[in-house]
């Protein structure tokens, strides 16, 4: 896999669109007549974090508030609210996606990762959380999933990313604070490699 | 616990990956207490408290710089399903985002609804104002003396005008409040830097008296200056409609709001006009600054001169213009950045002009001792030794290095410090601080675990409740200078208590008794386990310190913080991109608590520096005034690819400085005016108006005033 930016994030968007509209998810392919939803609200269950959450929702609520307000998952921050910013980004099937961009009803049926979902069931983390910790790659924490989800999808393809390859794959990613150097080095660390400046003590 | 000096420039190895700061700190190691909270999603900030039956909220606000509203669907907007109220009070707007009525709806796609139902029209009025020239009615005239000083001088003088742009504060939470409403009682979740006086006119607003109502801010997404107002308007109107529905109220603005109407760092003009002699010695001068601001004056200072520097007889003069656009709040070092870009840049040019190096000119003009060391520290880090002359280079491709300097004064503020230990030998600390993402909750536990002699694991931190005893505020970089003292103190008396129980079981004179490794220790030697020292407490010791603002002024440890920065870049002069390599950052901030945490604080400021420097801009649009880019789309925050290697050097030569001094605000006061240093040198001609966007290296480099 590539690594993507934020038009890449917004690509796979797109990608996920159209293999959800083939799958036959969001109505209408193959010549059959494509389903009404809506306006009122339907039944929609997601998986996020291997758990089913049913909802009733209207068929334009987007992922992200479907996570927020319907499942209680309120780790996925609404910053921008329009794919400019990555602090939505989660993963469906394993692939980095930009929820204020999509259509909860897109979602059915697939899995979807979020950032309460990067540990494991008993508790323990994701080694690129245990890096933002040790090298502080965090200071108000909003930003933070965002930045996790990107990185956790990076290595997850890329086992050993050069510097230029993390900020790729961040490129959709805003921090205001200004821990990027350090969000950096927590990548390089959880892959095994030395951080641009080594500020931590064995 | 120790605290060397470890930045001698005469023994330092290079620096690229050493830890330079390690031993520098009363703890190196910490990593901060709510970072498992935050990287896991668990963290929960005002955005996240989604109370049931809750009622959402939203502000109507003016499109336009200056309109009339010609009408509007009130009754229309009441008739959509799910809205319970629909107030338009206002009819005249003077900036983009002004509000003028609110929607209060129970979910948030019936108060979108209820939003687009009222179909306002509004009717611009005449001409608007969105840039400080357009407000200047003419160049005002030199001061007698500066005249006869400049007309003395001859060509040896320098008229240059500086200029920046409104900076939006950006906080990734935005502004808001959610009311809990509970009906005799309610929690108050704000998104505030100032936790204890957030509680103040909320009591009028929610029709309950203040030992009914708590406000909890345990996590804040950012806040920079613009979260110091208290509740804000946001959680004044939803207090009032919880407190009339008798329902929860939940209004966070979204992301155009916030940055149309929760303040900015306002836009500057300086104008600089000083007599300087053949060796570079300023002989003085006048600079006239201009601020620009909301409809009403007021906050639109610059800082300049600074006081860094000798600068000779300068006089200034000022002047606020009414812009038709947001108004300004305090930011992260209000009127320092603007004021620093121009002085630096100045005396880059005043260099240039003499064929000095700018370097060998500042070390003459800086007035600080410890300012001129950490200068010559930074620049034999930055490798100063390899910069050309400005303008030496050929070819697409040129690289640049400049500086600036920085220093922040200390601010007394109030602190009521608790420290509880409990029978189990648990220790709580408390006080109605508040963590914005510097890390003060991390601080107050390392400060009472070094004054206890616990480890930091045996301490648990109490912020974020108005309940709680008064904290400060987190503006003017005071919560750290501050709290310390309160806590040392606290901690230091909580100790003592236990200790006396020792003593009185033991026989132990309680001066010879210490804390340490677990136990207490007389000579060294094991006494009892600190677990069995607190068995011995009959219900809970609480250790109390008091920081008044008296105490900190009197206080010798504390002082001013200095730093200085330098910058290595390249500039392509073909398509007048910017590109940082690298940026040293050297910063004194007295006696640093948490190595990481310091570390990251100058990081931060540094990079919110160069953001400034290269790419924020609130564009107004010229015939009516609206912001054109309230989105983080288009106003460009600096990213992840646009990252130079930054490297934070923390300065701990100073031997007075047995307290921690001020830190948040000075690592972003310099880097700015030291990026536009270093593209003057490396394309030879000076971009003197922020944010340095390529158009502008162009056009400065074509001759054609990129500069203004």
């Amino acid at each position: 896999m590539q690594s993507l930016g934020v038009s890449a994030a917004a690509a796979s968007v797109a990608a996920n669109a159209e293999a959800t509209a083939k799958s036959g998810r969001a109505g209408g392919s193959d010549g059959d007549a494509p389903s009404v939803m809506g306006p009122n609200p339907i039944d929609l269950t997601l998986t996020v974090n291997g758990v089913k959450h049913a909802m009733k929702v209207e068929p334009c609520t987007t992922l992200l508030e479907a996570l927020r307000l319907h499942a209680g998952l309120t780790g996925t921050k609404e910053i921008c609210d329009r794919g400019s910013c990555g602090g939505c980004s989660v993963l469906i099937d394993g692939v980095l996606a930009v929820s204020c961009l999509m259509l909860a009803i897109d979602c059915a049926g697939a899995s979807i990762t979020t950032v309460e979902g990067l540990a494991k069931a008993d508790g323990t983390l994701h080694p690129l959380q245990e890096a933002f910790i040790r090298h502080d790659a965090l200071q108000c924490g909003y930003c933070t999933p965002g930045f996790l989800v990107a990185g956790a999808w990076l290595m997850a393809s890329t086992p050993k990313p050069t510097l230029p390859q993390i900020q790729q794959a961040m490129a959709g990613n805003i921090c205001r604070c200004g821990t990027y150097t350090n969000i950096f080095n927590a990548v390089l660390e959880a892959t095994g490699q030395r951080p641009l400046i080594d500020g931590t003590i064995a | 616990m120790s605290n060397q000096a470890n930045t001698d420039a005469a023994t330092l190895p290079p620096l690229a990956n050493r830890p330079l700061n390690i031993g520098s700190s009363m703890n190196d190691d910490a990593s901060r207490l709510d970072a498992l909270a935050k990287v896991t999603g668990a963290a929960k900030y005002g955005r996240d408290v989604h109370p049931a039956n809750a009622l959402y909220i939203a502000f109507v606000r003016c499109p336009f710089g200056a309109a009339t509203l010609e009408s509007c669907d009130v009754d229309a907007a009441r008739a959509v399903p799910g809205v319970v109220e629909a107030d338009v009070s206002k009819r005249q707007g003077n900036y983009h985002g002004a509000t003028v009525g609110h929607v209060a709806a129970d979910s948030p796609l019936s108060l979108r609804r209820g939003m687009a139902a009222l179909a306002c029209r509004w009717k611009r009025k005449g001409d608007v104002v969105t840039t400080i020239e357009q407000g200047i009615e003419a160049e005002p005239e030199l001061p007698v003396d500066a005249k006869a000083m400049i007309e003395q001088a001859g060509d040896r003088t320098l008229d240059a005008t500086y200029s920046t742009e409104v900076q939006t504060h950006s906080s990734l939470e935005t502004h808001g409040a959610c009311v809990d409403h509970k009906g005799d009682s309610a929690v108050v979740y704000v998104s505030t830097q100032g936790t204890s006086s957030a509680r103040d006119g909320l009591d009028e607003a929610l029709g309950l008296p203040a030992s009914k109502f708590e406000v909890v801010c345990e996590y804040v997404g950012g806040g920079f200056g613009s979260k110091l107002n208290g509740a804000g308007k946001e959680g004044m109107l939803a207090a009032r409609i919880a407190a009339k529905h008798k329902r929860s109220a939940y209004l966070f603005v979204n992301r155009a709001e916030e940055h149309l109407d929760t303040g900015n760092r306002p836009s500057s003009r300086t104008r600089v006009r000083v007599a300087f002699e053949a060796d570079g010695t300023i002989k003085g001068g006048h600079i006239q600054t201009w601020g620009g601001v909301g409809p009403n004056r007021g906050g639109g200072g610059v800082n300049v001169p600074s006081g860094r520097y000798r600068l000779g007889q300068i006089t200034t003069a000022h002047a606020d213009i009414s812009l038709n656009g947001g108004m300004p709040r305090a930011f992260r070092a209000p009127g320092h950045p603007q004021g620093a870009f121009a002085e630096e840049l100045m005396l880059d040019e005043v260099a240039a002009r003499c064929g000095l190096d700018p370097l060998a000119l500042r070390l003459r003009l800086i007035k600080a001792d410890a300012i001129r060391e950490m200068a010559e520290l930074g620049a034999r880090l930055i490798g100063w030794d390899k910069r050309l002359v400005n303008g030496a280079q050929a070819g697409p491709i040129r690289r640049g290095m400049g500086m600036g300097v920085t220093s922040w004064g200390r601010f007394p503020s109030s602190v009521d410090a608790e420290v509880v230990v409990n029978r189990d030998g648990s220790v709580e600390a408390r006080t109605g601080t508040q963590d914005i993402g510097t890390g003060q909750r991390t601080v107050v536990g390392i400060v009472t675990a070094d004054a206890m002699g616990v480890p930091l694991e045996a301490v648990t931190v109490r912020i974020g409740r108005s309940t709680l005893p008064p904290g400060p505020g987190s503006g003017g970089s005071v919560t750290t200078v501050n709290s310390a003292p309160a806590f040392m103190e606290a901690g230091k008396a909580a100790a003592t208590q236990v200790l006396e129980l020792v003593a009185g079981r033991t026989g132990a004179p309680v001066n010879e008794l210490t804390i340490a490794g677990g136990e207490v220790r007389r000579n060294g030697a094991k006494v009892m386990a600190w677990k069995d020292a607190c068995a011995l407490i009959p219900d809970t010791i609480i250790g109390k310190g008091r920081n008044t603002q008296k105490t900190v002024a009197a206080d010798k440890t504390t002082g001013t913080s200095g730093g200085a920065q330098f910058v290595d870049l390249d500039v392509d002069v073909e398509t007048g991109v910017v590109k940082v390599h690298r940026i040293v950052a050297v910063q004194a901030c007295g006696r640093v608590v948490s190595r990481k945490l310091a570390e990251s604080q100058v990081i931060g400021g540094v990079i919110q520096g160069l953001s400034y420097a290269l790419f924020e801009h609130r564009l107004l649009d010229r015939q009516t005034g609206a912001m054109v880019n309230p989105n983080l789309e288009w106003y460009k925050i600096a990213g992840p690819k646009d990252m130079p290697l930054i490297e934070p050097v923390l300065w701990s030569k100073d031997k007075e400085a047995a307290g921690p001094r001020p830190l948040g605000e000075p690592p972003t006061i310099p880097t700015a005016g030291a990026i536009a240093c270093a593209i003057y040198n490396a394309i030879g001609v000076p971009v003197r108006s922020l944010p340095i966007t390529p158009d502008k290296v162009l056009a400065a480099m074509a001759g054609k005033g990129g500069a203004k």
